[in-house]
């Protein structure tokens, strides 16, 4: 007989089972997430006066914005990887103590900083970034270990190791500008801003939102792997349209560079939405419902996203064009591709919890409250509308009721997470229990 | 598809043909649309007392011991276990359609009988997941060409 190979969705379906983690440590991060998500909105909400004239500098939009990367996307990253790399790549789950550790680092480091960026204490801003920073080079390192542990799989590898090498960049990015902020600069601070920017967005999340999606879309659709060498080829051009992104955010040849930028990582995007069409072409369930909605919304904001690039290198004004560009990349793209694949891996992940010890435990629907998901899915859109509104008519009323219906959804988005919690208590106990 | 092996092939006609009712039940449950549910009660029942004990018996005795042999019992046991929870369903549901497809239904049943039907399409479509993605594959790297011929002899005479 021949030894066993696997196809990667697969391998993981059929091995979550045997590397569960205990449930406090993904569910932790996911938890920080929705909390931060709804925190984003609040702070959104407090500095919405200032954000029409807002220029990137400390505040509480500041605060928002980093309340939704490192709160809400990079803590569900950083829970999603603990999860499911070990499972992906079949290594060993490394230290469960360490997992715990990073928790209690990261997420009172990112509370400190969006509070110190809020209301612009520098040296806040500075002692909650320390905390951030260690957390991420421990996460950055059990990342490393599994990526190089990895059989197979050359396209979300790739991506993967394309994350790891942003996120050092956006640590050194992080740093300048908090040097910055403390009165010593070390990088020009259009440079620094502009590499935190794409280490941070394009970089860490976005090449993982397009690897990861290379393991969920063929498990949600029931399809095959997507071909493996597209992937490559779509990665490696992200990565050089990163790249060349990042040269021209130090004022090397900007226009030419940022408009080859813009061209590869239209490739790059065509060949993923050629890979993800094809995906949900060949699948057996070719409608995964609101989570499918919520994906779509993402790849065409960031379709947006690339068109409002264009206009900026072709002279469009900044003020209202790179507001808007960060609006369709942050919120149309990231945070939409992001509560897409939440909705369903939570009550997936629960399941398999719920599962331990019982002959029939609870399906993910069983698990799944659905109506604040519909809620959500509808404020979120309205709430992105609004902030992009407030942007072009720079009225003040309309970013505050921005923040207003983003926090309605983020709060029923919580209703559901809670929900979820309760139904998964309420199903290991009923399992746990001795039979009567 | 495209399995170079025979049982692989049929396992996933059936599970084609598996998913083909089961999206059907699915939809006509959204649509709460009793008459087309009593429409397909009848073929639901054939899908519960012969399809789905054939196809599960036969990965069981088959399927799932070589694999084991080869490094693979964690998968088996994790699929075992879903035949077992999908069985517990099928035990419930079966009366239920039955008296469905005869017109027999009393309203308490046709509530029992809509929650469990959505129960087994949740089940079914996550467990034809899994072996879609990782059961098949590996029978294509795990049997050989005899053992694959031998298999699926076993299989059509099932």
């Amino acid at each position: 007989m021949k030894p066993p190979a696997r196809r990667l969705a697969g391998t993981f379906l059929a091995g979550a089972g045997g590397r569960l983690l205990p449930a406090s440590l993904p569910w932790r991060f996911f938890g920080a997430a929705v909390v931060f998500h709804a925190l984003a909105w609040l702070a959104l909400l407090a500095g919405a006066d200032d954000w029409t004239g807002w220029h990137g500098g400390l505040g509480w939009p500041l605060a928002a914005l980093h309340l939704i990367t490192l709160g809400t996307l990079l803590s569900c990253a950083i829970g999603a990887s603990l999860q499911l790399l070990p499972v992906a790549t079949r290594q060993p789950v490394r230290s469960q103590r360490l997992m715990a550790a990073l928790w209690w680092a990261y997420v009172p480091g990112v509370a400190l900083l969006a509070l110190g960026m809020g209301r612009a204490e520098p040296h806040w801003v500075a002692a909650g970034a320390a905390a951030v920073l260690g957390a991420l080079t421990v996460w950055g390192g059990l990342l490393g270990l599994n990526l190089r542990g990895a059989r197979g799989m050359p396209g979300v590898v790739l991506h993967g190791w394309g994350a790891l090498a942003a996120l050092g960049l956006l640590g050194l990015s992080a740093i300048a500008l908090v040097a910055l902020w403390l009165g010593r600069p070390l990088l020009d601070a259009a440079a620094a801003r502009g590499l935190h920017l794409l280490a941070a967005a394009f970089g860490v999340m976005g090449l993982l939102v397009f690897g990861l999606a290379y393991i969920l879309l063929p498990m949600f659709a029931l399809a095959p792997v997507p071909d493996e060498r597209r992937q490559v080829a779509s990665g490696a051009t992200a990565i050089v349209a990163i790249a060349l992104a990042m040269v021209a955010a130090f004022g090397v040849a900007p226009n030419a560079l940022r408009l080859a930028a813009i061209v590869a990582g239209a490739l790059a995007l065509g060949l993923h939405l050629q890979l993800m069409r094809h995906t949900l072409a060949a699948g057996m369930r070719r409608d995964f419902g609101r989570a499918l909605v919520l994906m779509r919304i993402g790849w065409g904001s960031l379709v947006l996203a690339l068109m409002l690039a264009l206009a900026l290198v072709l002279g469009a004004p900044v003020e209202t064009f790179g507001r808007l560009f960060g609006i369709a990349v942050i919120g149309g793209w990231l945070l939409s591709f992001l509560f897409g694949v939440l909705q369903r891996i939570l009550p997936f992940l629960a399941s398999m919890h719920a599962a331990r010890g019982q002959k029939r435990p609870p399906t993910p629907s069983a698990l799944t409250f659905d109506r604040p998901l519909a809620w959500h899915l509808g404020c979120h859109v309205a709430a992105l509308g609004l902030l992009a509104a407030a942007t072009v008519t720079a009225w003040p009323a309309l970013a505050m009721a921005a923040a207003l219906v983003g926090l309605a959804g983020a709060l029923c988005f919580g209703i559901f997470f809670a929900v979820l919690m309760r139904r998964l208590q309420r199903a290991r106990d009923g399992g746990n229990r001795p039979p009567s | 598809m495209t399995s170079s092996r025979q049982v692989s092939r049929c396992l996933d006609d059936e599970h084609r043909a598996h998913l083909e009712l089961l999206n059907r039940v699915e939809q006509a449950l959204t649509r709460s649309a009793g008459a087309d549910v009593v429409a397909l009660a009848a073929s639901l029942v054939l899908h519960l007392e012969h399809d789905i004990s054939r196809h599960f018996d036969f990965e069981e005795t088959q399927l799932f011991p070589p694999m084991a042999e080869a490094g693979d019992g964690d998968l088996a046991a994790l699929l075992t276990e879903e035949h077992d929870s999908i069985r517990a369903v099928v035990e419930e549901l079966t009366p239920l359609a039955r008296a469905a497809a005869a017109g027999a239904l009393e309203p308490a049943g046709s509530v029992a009988l809509k929650r469990l039907m959505l129960e087994l399409v949740e089940r079914q479509v996550a467990h034809i997941q899994k072996e879609s993605m990782a059961l098949l594959p590996l029978l294509d790297d795990l049997l050989d060409e005899e053992a694959d011929r031998q298999l699926a002899f076993a299989y059509a005479a099932a």
